[in-house]
């Protein structure tokens, strides 16, 4: 469940830079957008993914 | 003023007297006080056929005493004619200028694919060097069959959906047959999405030769992205796995960006369609194939998991040492070298269209080069007292990586810069993956490729000095790239990092669920037994150096 959730959220970020073409007009209104799309899809990536891996990592197991 | 001079002024103040005296006033006569006016310049006498028909040729007698000092070698009597009784025509002559120029452009392209391909051999012999002895076979099979894995993808369909669509390359003729892309209307503009044209290199009239030489060259740089992959799955990677998931990204995962980027996508049309800069810009690769690479091995390294013995029950990472540092950083030179077909040869060309940038492209690319290996080698020494070889070679492949998107657009002195910072880089990269993600990837690929590819991407945004021309216009439009330093809006800086969110939140999505599915069929990982022996055994059948006795590392 968490890497679905993990790839939709990654998948997201994309989105979001994305849609930053329609939603905004300005060169600096779709910087911010872009750079939101950047943050949602690292926190995808290191925040739900790596993390989900990182609780069943090999060396835990011993 | 010193002695020298002193002695030296009168004869100076001579040859200043002489040299202001107009040339040619002692020999000639006093031109008359009132010269009539100039006549106009009679109109230049056309050339006609009968003219180029005329041009001396060497006489068969002449040609037959051999030709020592070349000077009877390649004259008009080598003009191809269309009709020998008539003789050479300018028609003639025209087309073989033409003819010339793609000529040249065809052997340049063509070398610097070569120079590419022979990059898969420094790729093997880095990799292996920075792996154990006892997976040394494994791994050099790993980069050896992945050269024929992607090529037979990459020709069934991946070519196809890179530049199927990709309309005329100029500098190789045209290449009319790929012309089909399909697209979506997104916010009232055309999306390119993937091309059509080429399948199996012969489907819609692709059997061409233009269309050949550009096959060639872009096989060679979606193997190089491939082949990154290999690197940071080594010695834990199934070899099954390794060739389903191979095929998969030399079918698809490159393809799809690599025609964003390179094959008239959206992303080569974000300048076109929305007004910023010249659209996402990525000169040789650093995105379309070393971030791709970069990121697919972050995503296969995942959900792989660390080597056994990689970190402590708390989580701290042991250091697993390279076994041939010697081989080691002759790959990374002959990695180096091939860089000069990876970068001066995106131009597709040496003649026409701004091409001669092809000196400045090389040039940035070894300044990078050497910047990078500085810069890795200064962080570790102040860092670790030592200077460490391995990051030093990481050190100029990042420097390589970071400048082979923006090489084409960039001046000497933003090459350096840009290297220099990518060498630190990579190592603080590899350290973030080391111990804060957990991550183990045994050559630092993702650090290398992943990592500086997205900054290569970056620099452009920041770096291109607006001084390139190629052809008058980039993707569509019209100027040269110009980044953020040298007075863009921005604009060209917002395409870049939507190139970079795609290769995140598109490239790697696509990359995690491929591997993921492969996982869960096949399985991507070896079983504890075969990794604590050495995948040798297990999985190729033959020991890489059966002569060495090997010891099992827990």
């Amino acid at each position: 469940m968490m890497i679905l959730i993990g790839l939709l959220v990654t998948f997201l970020g994309f989105v979001i830079s994305v849609l930053s073409l329609t939603l905004a007009s300005s060169v600096g209104g779709r910087l911010v957008l872009v750079l939101l799309g950047l943050v949602v899809s690292l926190f995808g990536i290191i925040g739900v993914l790596n993390k989900h891996y990182l609780k069943n990592a090999i060396w835990k197991k011993g | 003023m010193t002695m020298t001079t002193k002695r030296f002024l009168p004869f100076l103040l001579a040859l200043l007297a002489l040299s202001l005296v107009p040339s040619g006033s002692a020999q000639t006569p006093a031109a008359p006080a009132a010269a009539p006016a100039a006549a106009p310049a009679p109109a230049p006498k056309p050339i006609t056929d009968a003219d180029v028909a005329g041009a001396p040729v060497p006489t068969a007698d002449a040609r037959a005493k051999g030709d020592p000092d070349g000077s009877l070698t390649g004259t008009a009597s080598d003009v191809t004619v269309t009709d020998a009784k008539k003789g050479a025509t300018i028609g003639d002559v025209v087309n073989q200028v033409g003819q010339n120029k793609i000529a040249i452009n065809f052997v340049w392209t063509l070398v610097t694919g070569f120079l590419v391909m022979f990059m898969q051999a420094g790729f093997a012999i880095v990799e292996t060097g920075l792996c154990r002895a006892k997976n040394a076979n494994h791994t050099m099979m790993m980069n050896f069959m992945v050269y024929g894995v992607g090529m037979f993808a990459y020709w069934l369909i991946g070519f196809a959906i890179q530049m199927g669509g990709v309309g005329a390359v100029a500098n190789l003729g045209g290449t009319p047959p790929l012309n089909s892309e399909f697209t979506i209307t997104l916010f009232g503009k055309a999306f390119g999405l993937w091309g059509q044209n080429g399948l199996f290199l012969v489907h819609k009239g692709t059997y061409d030769v233009a269309v050949l030489v550009l096959f060639l060259f872009q096989m060679v740089f979606m193997d190089t992205a491939l082949t990154i992959v290999t690197g940071a799955a080594a010695e834990r990677w199934k070899y099954a796995a390794f060739i389903i998931s191979s095929f998969l990204m030399g079918a698809f995962t490159y393809p799809i960006f690599a025609n964003w980027a390179w094959g008239g996508g959206w992303l080569a049309n974000l300048g076109a369609n929305f007004n910023l800069g010249k659209g996402y810009c990525d000169f040789a690769g650093s995105g379309v194939v070393h971030a791709v690479g970069g990121i697919t091995a972050l995503a296969l390294s995942m959900i792989i998991g660390p080597r056994i013995g990689k970190y402590t029950r708390e989580g701290k990472p042991n250091a697993i040492l390279a076994h041939d540092i010697v081989i080691v950083l002759t790959g990374c030179f002959i990695l180096a070298f091939g860089w000069f077909g990876f970068n001066p040869g995106s131009t597709l060309g040496a003649s026409g269209n701004g091409s001669l940038r092809i000196g400045s492209v090389a040039v940035n690319t070894m300044l990078a080069g050497m910047a990078g290996s500085f810069g890795a080698m200064l962080y570790m020494w102040l860092r670790y007292r030592k200077p460490d070889a391995s990051m030093s070679g990481n050190g100029l492949l990042a420097g390589l990586v970071a400048i082979t998107a923006p090489s084409g657009f960039v001046n000497p002195v933003g090459s350096v810069i840009i290297g220099v910072i990518a060498g630190v880089l990579v190592c603080i990269s590899v350290e973030f993956v080391d111990r804060v993600l957990k991550v183990d990837d045994p050559v630092g690929a993702i650090s290398v490729h992943g990592t500086n590819g997205l900054w290569g991407v970056l620099s452009i945004g920041l770096f291109a000095d607006g001084k390139s021309n190629y052809g008058g216009s980039w993707n569509g439009v019209n100027g040269s790239v110009t980044g953020l330093f040298y007075g863009d809006n921005g604009g060209q800086l917002v395409a870049q990092l939507i190139g970079i969110v795609t290769l995140l939140g598109f490239v790697f999505t696509l990359s995690f669920v491929f591997n993921l599915l492969i996982d869960w069929v096949v399985g991507q990982r070896v079983s504890a037994k075969s990794e604590l022996q050495g995948l040798d055994l297990p999985e190729m059948g033959a020991l890489g150096y059966p002569e060495f006795e090997l010891k099992t590392q827990a």
